[in-house]
């Protein structure tokens, strides 16, 4: 531990330290809040205005509350109106007036209210009849500009009072309301979940793969002496400066001879074989003192006893370490899988890239696309999560001490 | 168990030195013999080569009635005691100390048998459920032991299985081991750079130098005769004082002369180095055990006694160590000085005087110091040999 200094000085300093970290923090977070938000948001809620990142549905009451059956009733609030109505119909037929004294003042009532006075007016040319309608209790002489449909409009606190309106004139009620259904809808009808199960299978079998090339490897590397030992283990280490671009024609090329295009071997076998996780084991392996082994060969331990029960469970850290690094390397792999799985047959992909077709420029469903990328991200989080220590730690070193 | 016995055994590394050079040593049965010498005297090699954790470069190792040579280290029926102990750290101590028996593929009851009989023997009883991680380097260096002594190996091997301790614990391993080997019998070698180790626990001791053996002899024989100025450096602590010195005769009386100081040599040492009179008008290399020195006092005859100024005094409560130099270049051995920590080119040699814890010496004081020439050593000062005529160099 640090010595902390103190003073008002020092806390104004640690205070505009935190100050600055949290709002880096904030900017960083917040693209996964919004991912997050918007996975569980109905398609209708994602480009309202002002944006919003709380995942909201239209409240509704049950049709029993205003004495009708049948389904839930949706709840708006009426402008001119206190308290909350339930549209308890959408089809009713509205007429719509508009004062002869004065052309702006436009009032919406049931068709069949307002009572004819008999007399006409003339209206750019045509012959309105003239009614006599009562708006808050006074009465106007207007004529019918309109007839439309509306809806019916019934007040949850007054049963007797019903209002025909507009409906895009009244404001609908919204509350809390996360929509799980995306990542359902975003497993069966975009088939992510046979995406899902493939991107399982691959990253399994390369990480199980790639731990078991590496001990081998790094193991023969670190304790066997045979010729060109030195020499391959050069040659291996230069492979890790080799960009992964550079290698995918040749690739490509070997897959199409295997005819290994479309199949999800193509994305297993090239990669359970690691310079990288070779050279990882090496390293612990070679760290470990000669002696316990030695020990174990007079022990009568076969070599090949000596690596599985006394190396092995010594390199558990620098193992855990190498795991950590496969999974989120399989696990967000998208270029090569784009490349070899190309013939567009959905069964073969991973979650890479069903997820780019997925938001491809005609997507509609960005909801669900949201919600198959949380899906994706969710896994490399959690085993970040889990194994972040062995990100951190130097693993050559570690589990001897 | 078993004897062990090298016949002219060498290992030699493709570019450099021997590191054993015609190594031929024999180890009885139930023996415990120590190997010592400083660090690079192949001592260690020798042990490995016994466990066959390095391959043999010439010769035969034979292990009882079998050459080894070509048998792996897991078919010799020996056991290791390492000096960094090699414990496996993911295994308790049951499982450490059973490890040779599970993969012997003994049964389960008999594995808990005999480590709880190990465990037992060594003090571990109540710790068998621990990782070594958990444990004090002396009960570390317990279950190493108790590895070995599971299997009731042949031979067992220890490789400076103390040098990790303090010294405390050290001088109480020492003795632990000593019994233990004592009451199982075993076959026991054991390497060691420590002279007092060496000296203290072996039945025997075989002192090396850069590969080659010096002196196969049990420690009081190592002490009293040592077999060439390179045993007489190594073996005793403090060290021997060894000065070069021209051998006069003086009225049939044999003194040695260093520096300004010139000291009349004892029949009885003449006795026992024979050679001594042909070397007279040479110059030789005298050895003067620290103890063979004393206070001088009135009754003391002078041509026995130097007068030496004190450099340093070390109290020990019950003797004191007088350092002292004189002024004559450090003894070398091929090229290097005998006593490790001296300088080649000095052209003066430190000397330490053991004398009883009474007297009060000051730094700077000059003292007189009367030595018990009858105990006098005298070496060859090129070749390094012991001027007597039973020269013992092998074993």
């Amino acid at each position: 531990m640090s010595v902390r200094r103190k003073g008002p000085r020092a806390t104004m300093v640690r205070i505009l330290t935190y100050g600055i970290l949290v709002a880096v923090a904030l900017v960083v977070i917040f693209p996964f809040v919004v991912a997050v938000s918007t996975s569980v948001k109905r398609n209708t809620d994602i480009f309202t205005y002002p944006p919003s990142l709380i995942p909201k549905k239209a409240t509704t009451v049950p049709a029993s509350d205003v004495g009708l059956t049948g389904e839930n009733l949706p709840v708006y609030t009426l402008p001119g109106f206190d308290g909350s109505f339930a549209l308890v119909d959408d089809d009713t037929p509205l007429a719509e007036f508009t004062a002869l004294d004065d052309p702006t003042r436009v009032v919406v009532l049931a068709a069949d209210q307002g009572d004819k006075t008999g007399d006409t007016t003339n209206i750019d040319g045509e012959e309105e009849d003239i009614f006599a309608i009562v708006v808050d209790g006074e009465t106007i002489l207007a004529y019918r500009s309109r007839l439309t449909v509306g809806g019916l409009f019934q007040s949850l606190d007054n049963a007797a009072l019903q209002v025909p309106s507009l409906v895009n004139s009244a404001v609908a009620k919204q509350e809390f309301g996360p929509r799980f259904e995306n990542f359902s809808e975003v497993v069966t009808e975009k088939k992510i979940g046979r995406s899902l199960t493939n991107t399982l299978l691959v990253t399994i079998i390369v990480v199980l793969g790639q731990i078991l090339t590496s001990i081998l490897g790094g193991y023969a590397f670190a304790r066997i002496d045979f010729t060109g030992r030195s020499a391959l283990f050069m040659l291996y280490l230069g492979s890790v400066m080799i960009p992964f671009v550079v290698l995918i024609i040749p690739l490509f090329q070997l897959m199409l001879q295997l005819n290994w295009r479309d199949n999800l071997v193509a994305l297993i076998v090239p990669f359970t074989f690691t310079a990288y996780g070779t050279f990882l084991m090496r390293q612990f392996f070679v760290g470990v003192p000669k002696e316990i082994e030695e020990a174990a060969l007079l022990d009568g331990a076969s070599r090949w006893r000596i690596l599985w029960q006394v190396m092995v469970p010594l390199a558990r850290p620098a193992i855990a370490t190498l795991a950590t690094f496969g999974f989120l390397y399989a696990w967000n792999s998208f270029f090569w899988p784009l490349v070899i799985i190309n013939s567009g047959n959905p069964d073969s992909f991973v979650l890479s890239l069903s997820l780019s077709t997925l938001g491809g420029r005609s997507s509609t469903d960005t909801n669900l696309v949201f919600a198959g990328a949380v899906i994706a991200m969710t896994p490399p989080i959690a085993v970040f999560l889990f194994a972040q220590r062995y990100f951190v730690e130097n693993s050559a070193s570690s589990g001897l001490k | 168990m078993s004897a062990v016995s090298f016949t002219g055994v060498t290992k030699s590394y493709k570019d450099g030195p021997k590191a054993v050079d015609d190594l031929t040593l024999n180890i009885a049965d139930g023996e415990f013999m120590v190997l010592v010498g400083p660090s690079g005297c192949g001592k260690s090699t020798a042990l490995r080569m016994i466990a066959g954790l390095e391959e043999i470069s010439g010769g035969t190792l034979q292990i009882g009635d079998t050459v080894v040579n070509d048998i792996p280290p897991g078919d010799r029926d020996i056991a290791m005691v390492f000096q960094n102990y090699a414990l496996y750290p993911h295994m308790t101590v049951r499982e450490n100390i059973g490890f040779a028996l599970t993969v012997a593929r003994v049964s389960k009851d008999e594995i808990k048998r005999r480590t709880d009989e190990a465990a037992e023997l060594l003090g571990l009883t109540e710790y068998v459920d621990r990782l070594p991680k958990a444990l004090s380097g002396g009960q570390r260096q317990r279950v190493a032991m108790g590895r070995a002594i599971v299997r009731s190996p042949q031979v067992f091997l220890m490789d400076e299985p103390l040098s990790n301790l303090d010294a405390k614990l050290r001088v109480q391993m020492r003795s632990e081991i000593i019994e233990l080997q004592a009451r199982l019998g075993t076959t026991m070698v054991y390497v060691t750079h420590d002279q007092v180790e060496a000296m203290t626990m072996g039945h025997r001791v075989a002192v090396m130098r850069k590969g080659l053996l010096q002196q196969v002899a049990p420690p009081q024989e190592l002490y009293l005769r040592p077999a060439n100025l390179f045993v007489a450096a190594f073996i005793g602590s403090p060290a021997m004082n060894l000065l070069p010195a021209r051998i006069d005769s003086v009225n049939g009386r044999i003194t040695a002369t260093f520096a300004e100081h010139t000291i009349t040599i004892d029949q009885a040492a003449i006795d026992k180095y024979s050679k001594v009179p042909d070397y007279v008008g040479r110059d030789v290399v005298i050895g003067i055990r620290p103890e063979h020195f004393a206070m001088a006092e009135d009754t003391s005859d002078p041509a026995q006694t130097i007068e030496i100024k004190s450099v340093v005094s070390e109290s020990m409560g019950s003797e004191v160590h007088v350092h002292a130099t004189v002024d004559v270049p450090p003894v070398a051995l091929d090229g290097q000085p005998v006593n490790e920590d001296a300088d080649a080119n000095a052209s003066t040699t430190k000397i330490i005087a053991r004398v009883e814890g009474f007297h009060i010496v000051r730094m700077g004081q000059i003292v007189r110091l009367a030595i018990k020439t009858a105990h006098v050593h005298f070496f060859d000062a090129t070749t390094g040999a012991p001027l007597r005529d039973d020269d013992e160099r092998t074993a």
